[in-house]
């Protein structure tokens, strides 16, 4: 009679769970904000944002959340802050000891909300008084791959000190355990992470993207760096689009199993957070989340970050090239390809639509033929 | 186990509508209980619906949750359903639809969002010069304090000595009504009550302590609502900070003053201008693992040495033998009533926990599962470590155990071999007319998980509680 077992069933939920750290890259290109300003202006998206993470912080008391800024120039963190005085050191995740001098006795508001509100738009004002008209001339993009790799350094930092607080298990093992089983979930590696997954601090990664994918394309090999990483150590990322439409995160999300969604109605950001952002990776168990279909799996060439749809494959390493290298040498590993005569343009055409005659032929020869091979 | 949370949830869940209309107007009582009382799943919920306008119908939110996992989802929903948080309207073209209910939406709302100006979180005390109380102070004091509970109830005070101190009359009043302790002839003996309580886990005692508080609160004339909110309020106090007590109500007063006695608050003089919450108040709406660290190591661990990683102390070997490294007298004496020790040293004492010892324990009312409980909150991280390491060994969604499991397993078998009845308070449905008006309510019964017991050739089954089952039947009649 277990399973009618009401006592059992009523602990489920809240025992001994591992909290969760929410890092949000929240870019910040003026360009992009700029002309969103009709819909939403960043001010009510740092507002929306903020009660976003107090959500996130109420849900849990071990909670922890940290604010990456993806500027135009540069990465910088708004929460928690690292250029703090010195002896604010020790205490790096609550910054209190500096707070208490200056802070007012203001007290209809949770303490540690505040804090992270004061310091999130402390920083961001800071952030932006030190953007010059000059830096924003000639750039249009955002840092989003320093600003990942920002997160994923926290990230791991804190999920290191976490595993040390609490006594857990060796989490490098954990970790790349977790990351070569995931391929075969039945082998032994692939099971002890999960036995283990609930123990670790959960941390997940949350983009606030504006920026069209344009832009990122200069930053292709970086992030999908980052994406990787983020994949091995499973953490979802997730993206919430406010405009454009950025090519690349449609894959980290599709890699890493995170959330995508590109808000139809940038107006309802709050609502959205709420709805699709909040849950953890322990309650994504249990939820059906906007995930998407149609993942624009492009990659930008190695050459000239141009996005491409068909191109050139270097054979040994694997690089991109959106049209042969010169000296038939691929730029990354220097490998001399021997492509043929690629300069003659009418060989090159016929050659292509073989290829697509060949990829049909053989998924529609390939459906009777496969039919008796997953019988075993 | 399971008392950690059900503990002050089943204690809410009694109240009546109106009182928890009365605590939700505090925002530090909404988040509070959101975020101490909900599952996980029922968080979201809360939080999706927050900010929504209109009520989300009920399909959109069945639609939202995995079909797999549909028990989780009613599981949560009775729960918020009971503590008043979501309530079944109908929208406009009459659908039905979930909705969060005002008070508790619209705290709920300001805490996040900070707006009006409630002092719901505490004045902060702003007197210069006076210098602060230290946080390693305060942990000192609350675990003095609270080990001098503990003691008083376990009778170690009489060998220990110094633990005597200030143990004011209301502590011990408050310990003989929740049947904690009897006094016998000035002499105080434990209850079987006051063993389960005392291998607890900390957390779980001072929740268990304070509804007791509350429970006593209106025997003494005052309002259950107003101290219950103030407890919540406490609980989002920071660690190290004095607060004003100038804004407080007198009876607001008369509980801080109590308080003081268990060391959840510490005041200079009970005359002073301010007070701090101790470690043992901000960790209140914490999950116990939260918590577990800090205090329960500076609590439990030899007095001497605290601070470190060292939250545990006992270490359980695969013959059954235990060793503790610690030389408080409270620790021993608790070890030692399901243990038969065997030597002591300074700041070690070793065992053998023997299907005698346990059935001793069993007999005065101790309980396997406290047993382990306390065994598992206190185990040295050696243990921790080494367990966790090799988890591999026990597949398949069994969580590693860090005690070895041939031991747990044997105790709850020595436990099992007196433990034969189990009462369940509950409510008995029966006399359906046919099988299918008999399964339909009994399926969901199940589903909410308050199912005890089932036959589905008499059509009878019980449940521990049943409103929610009503309700259903209700609403089949109506269809």
């Amino acid at each position: 009679m277990n399973s009618v077992d009401a006592s059992e069933h009523y602990d489920l939920g809240t025992t001994d769970l591992a909290p969760s750290l929410l890092t949000i890259v929240f870019d910040t290109n003026p360009h992009a904000w700029a002309a969103l300003n009709q819909s939403l202006p960043l001010s009510n998206a740092v507002a929306n944002l903020l009660v976003f993470i107090n959500a996130h912080l109420a849900c849990n008391y071990a909670n922890e959340v940290a604010v990456v800024a993806s500027h135009s120039q540069k990465a910088a963190w708004l929460y928690p802050s690292q250029h703090d005085t010195p002896s604010t050191t020790t205490a790096d995740r609550d910054g209190d000891v500096a707070m208490n001098g200056s802070t007012p006795a203001q007290t209809n508001k949770y303490r540690p909300f505040r804090i992270v509100e004061e310091q999130v738009t402390k920083n961001l004002k800071d952030l932006m008084d030190s953007t010059s008209s000059d830096d924003l001339r000639g750039n249009t993009s955002t840092m989003l791959a320093g600003a990942l790799t920002l997160a994923l350094s926290h990230i791991n930092r804190r999920t290191i000190a976490w595993a040390e607080e609490h006594g857990g298990a060796d989490l490098e093992d954990a970790a790349a355990e977790g990351g070569g089983g995931s391929g075969g979930p039945t082998s032994g590696a692939g099971r002890h992470s999960a036995a283990n997954e609930d123990e670790r601090l959960q941390s997940r990664i949350l983009i606030v993207s504006v920026s069209g994918s344009g832009d990122s394309a200069h930053q292709y090999i970086p992030v999908m760096n980052g994406i990787f990483a983020c994949q091995r150590l499973q953490i979802p990322i997730d993206v919430c689009k406010i405009s454009g439409d950025a090519v690349f995160l449609q894959q980290a999300c599709d890699a890493t199993k995170g959330v995508y969604m590109a808000l139809s109605e940038p107006r309802g950001l709050l609502q959205y957070l709420m709805m699709a952002f909040l849950p953890d990776q322990r309650s994504r168990r249990h939820l059906v989340l906007p995930t998407r279909v149609d993942v624009d799996f492009r990659a930008a060439c190695f050459c000239h970050r141009r996005v491409v749809d068909v191109g050139y494959v270097c054979s040994i390493c694997l690089s991109i090239f959106c049209e042969p290298p010169p000296n038939n040498e691929c730029l990354t590993c220097g490998t001399i390809l021997d492509i043929g005569d690629y300069g003659a343009k009418p060989a090159l055409i016929p050659r292509k639509k073989k290829k697509k005659k060949r990829v049909n032929g053989t998924s529609a020869a390939g459906t009777p033929m496969s039919t008796p091979t997953p019988g075993p | 186990m399971a008392a950690s949370t059900s503990r002050p949830l089943e204690y809410l869940e009694g109240l009546p509508g109106t009182t928890f209309y009365k605590l939700y107007q505090q925002p530090s009582t909404a988040l509070a209980i959101f975020r101490r009382m909900l599952p996980d799943l029922a968080k979201c919920f809360v939080m999706a619906l927050l900010y929504l306008k209109d009520p989300l119908p009920t399909a959109d939110l069945e639609l939202w949750v995995q079909s797999e996992s549909k028990k989780q989802r009613d599981n949560a929903i009775s729960i918020l359903a009971r503590l008043h948080i979501l309530s079944k309207t109908r929208t406009g073209d009459n659908v039905l639809a979930y909705m969060v209910t005002n008070p508790f939406a619209s705290s709920l709302r300001q805490a996040l969002v900070g707006s009006e100006d409630s002092q719901s979180f505490g004045v902060f005390s702003q007197i210069p010069g006076e210098s602060q109380v230290s946080v390693a102070d305060l942990d000192d004091y609350a675990r003095q304090q609270w080990e001098g509970v503990m003691g008083y109830m376990v009778g170690t005070s009489a060998f220990s000595g110094q633990r005597e101190l200030n143990l004011s009359k209301g502590v011990k009043q408050l310990l003989q009504a929740g049947h904690l302790v009897e006094i016998r002839d000035r002499r105080v003996d434990i209850t079987k009550d006051g063993f389960g309580f005392v291998l607890q886990d900390v957390n779980t005692q001072v929740w268990h302590i304070l509804i007791l508080y509350v429970e006593s609160a209106e025997a003494i004339g005052m309002d259950s609502v107003e101290v219950l909110s103030f407890l919540f309020l406490l609980s989002s106090l920071e660690l190290g900070q004095s607060y004003e007590k100038k804004h407080l109500t007198s009876n607001q007063l008369r509980t801080l003053a109590d308080l003081a006695d268990f060391g959840i608050v510490y005041q200079d003089t009970p005359e002073a201008t301010r007070f701090y919450p101790t470690r043992l108040a901000t960790t209140l709406t914490s999950d116990s693992s939260a918590l577990n660290n800090p205090i329960t190591g500076s609590l439990t661990g030899p007095a001497g040495e605290s601070g470190g990683s060292g939250s545990g102390f006992i270490i359980v070997e695969t013959n059954y033998r235990l060793y503790a490294y610690t030389s408080s007298p409270l620790q021993i004496s608790l070890i030692s009533l399901f243990t038969n020790l065997k030597y002591r040293f300074p700041n070690l004492v070793t065992g053998k926990i023997t299907r005698q010892s346990v059935r001793r324990a069993i007999e005065i009312g101790i309980t396997a599962e406290q047993i382990i409980s306390y065994l598992h909150s206190h185990a040295h991280p050696q243990l921790r470590k080494h367990n966790a390491g090799h988890a591999t060994s026990n597949a398949g969604g069994i969580p590693p155990s860090v005690l070895p499991p041939t031991v747990t397993d044997q105790i709850r078998l020595w436990q099992l071999e007196r433990d034969r009845l189990r009462a369940t308070a509950g409510f008995l449905f029966k006399d359906f007319t046919s099988l299918a008006e008999y399964q339909a309510p009994c399926q969901y019964a199940a589903e909410i998980g308050v199912l005890v017991w089932k036959s589905d050739k008499k059509r009878m089954f019980f449940v521990t509680r049943h409103e929610q089952v009503a309700a259903f039947l209700r609403s089949r009649n109506q269809q």
